[in-house]
């Protein structure tokens, strides 16, 4: 089985898999205690209207999509201050528009094609250097952020009007931790495919959460299920031929299964 | 010193508070001074909690002014010497992952520099609120394992972890049993005169703490300010205004005597 590290496109995609199972899996800590879990599906798909904006106009798919998934990320954010009552249905509209926006730009732009089904569905193997150093220059910042304000972020997570009143910058960090997010799903979609990000950022957290521990224990098991799935998902599409980014999800739904039975009351 | 000398803690002047045209809290004015325990009453939906969240910058009344410490609310910045515990603190959601000493460490965050860890002095900090609030021993449980009581106690532990100098709960008891409730009182008690923590209670079981308050606030939509609980405490006219129970109060105080 080890034979396949001795390709390079395989290193590379290795490495890929195991930084964005570090971001998406510390990420969706927090995204999920937030009880934020819809917005990363809704980022996933606005960062695809970067990524047609990217493939008509011929610029890097997944700069674009960093920066319409953070542009979409504000939006939603300022649209859950000022109408706190329809929150979800915000979510919603924001991900069915946004799909109906990514098709309608590459169908008229003629993009129609296998890159943006690699952007749906990931296509890890066919990562580049290039796409390595972005994720790494990016994926860096974004944890540095995470970890540089976690505790105020958990703060915010357990009871955001006691964090504001005891100082915390509530407002600030809700739109900092949106962007940070936006930046890892947009990151991740060349990976695991825009439909798939929002299970490689929820579902590890899920089941650590079944585990009932702490908070730190909380991160490091979310971490440890998201690489475990991520490079057993690899594994497995390598020896049986299976699409990478369904197969890395199908693992993580497998351990959630297994979390659940294992902490049966 | 003179009380006229001394500066308020809270300065509400003429606040007026109205959602959709209908008046929640109708001209209130207050001061709040340092060492006081100060209990609110008054029906549901009379506007206390709306009036904890004016005095915590959570809301802003609709006209008037609040004044922190003698400076205007929106230019205030040293909350931390402001704890808050809320209406839900016992009710936590049972599945996040928290232990006792995660959330007390939640008081303390605001606290700390940004690229610094919690300092020696911020665990100690720590320690000591779990200490006070006897809830040291439970320091690696998890949160949503503990009774109504312990986890009362844990949120004030949290609240207490940043040394405020005033206490605001809101009405922290629901859901908690007697032995718990008593003894949180007694807490409370010893905050108040042992700490010199001014606080403020939000409560519908004023009759219990009665010796130990200085001042009564009755919220309905209006406030009227007793200076003297005993005073309050015989005020039978109280329940014709505000539609409270004073039976329970006069209940409560025949049972003491």
């Amino acid at each position: 089985m080890f034979e396949i590290f001795q390709y390079d496109f395989m290193q590379r995609a290795f490495l890929a898999g195991i930084l964005i199972a570090t971001l998406a899996s510390i990420s969706g800590t927090f995204i999920v205690l937030k009880r934020y879990s819809m917005m990363s599906e809704t980022l996933a798909h606005s960062a695809l209207v970067g990524v047609a904006v990217g493939l008509v106009a011929g610029y890097n798919p997944l700069w674009m999509a960093v920066v319409v998934a953070v542009l979409s990320a504000w939006i939603i954010e300022y649209l859950r201050s000022a109408f706190s009552l329809y929150s979800d249905a915000i979510l919603s509209i924001i991900l069915s528009g946004s799909l109906a926006m990514a098709i309608i730009i590459v169908s008229l732009g003629g993009a129609f094609n296998n890159s943006l089904f690699s952007y749906l569905f990931g296509s890890i193997l066919s990562v580049s250097s290039e796409d390595i150093t972005t994720i790494l220059i990016f994926g860096t910042i974004s944890l540095v952020l995470l970890l540089l304000f976690s505790k105020e972020l958990y703060f915010i997570a357990y009871d955001e009007e006691v964090a504001k009143v005891s100082g915390v910058k509530v407002k600030f960090l809700n739109f900092l931790l949106v962007s940070i997010v936006a930046i890892i799903i947009a990151l991740s979609i060349r990976v695991v495919g825009s439909l798939l990000i929002g299970a490689l950022m929820v579902i590890p957290t899920i089941s650590a959460l079944q585990y009932r521990v702490g908070f730190l224990k909380t991160v490091l098991l979310s971490w440890f299920i998201a690489l475990v799935s991520v490079i057993a998902g690899m594994l497995l599409s390598y020896s049986f031929s299976l699409p990478s980014g369904a197969t890395i999800v199908l693992c993580v739904i497998f351990i959630f299964a297994l979390s659940l039975i294992v902490n049966k009351k | 010193m003179p009380l006229s000398f001394k500066v308020p803690i809270f300065d509400v002047k003429n606040i007026n508070f109205s959602v959709h045209s209908q008046h929640i809290l109708s001209n209130i004015s207050l001061e709040i001074f340092n060492g006081e325990y100060i209990a609110i009453i008054g029906p549901n939906g009379g506007g206390k909690t709306t009036l904890a969240r004016m005095l915590l910058g959570l809301d802003k009344p609709t006209s008037g002014e609040i004044k922190l410490y003698g400076k205007k609310i929106t230019a205030f910045k040293s909350w931390d010497k402001i704890g808050y515990v809320p209406q839900r603190a016992s009710h936590v959601d049972e599945n996040f992952p928290a232990t006792v000493q995660d959330i007390v460490k939640m008081g303390r965050t605001s606290k700390r520099s940004l690229f610094s860890r919690f300092s020696q002095a911020d665990k100690e900090a720590i320690e000591e609120s779990m200490r006070k609030m006897d809830v040291l021993d439970l320091r690696d449980k998890m949160v949503g394992k503990l009774s109504g009581g312990q986890r009362q106690r844990v949120m004030i532990a949290r609240a207490l972890a940043s040394n405020p100098e005033i206490l605001i709960l809101d009405e922290p008891n629901t859901g908690v049993d007697m032995v718990s409730q008593k003894r949180f009182y007694a807490l409370l008690k010893k905050l108040n005169q042992e700490e010199n923590i001014t606080i403020l209670f939000i409560t519908h079981d004023v009759g219990v703490i009665a010796d130990d308050i200085s001042r009564l606030f009755t919220i309905n939509q209006k406030i009227t300010i007793c200076n003297s609980p005993k005073e309050t405490l015989s005020c039978d006219e109280m329940s014709a205004l505000y539609g409270i129970e004073t039976h329970s109060i006069h209940q409560h105080k025949q049972h003491e005597h």
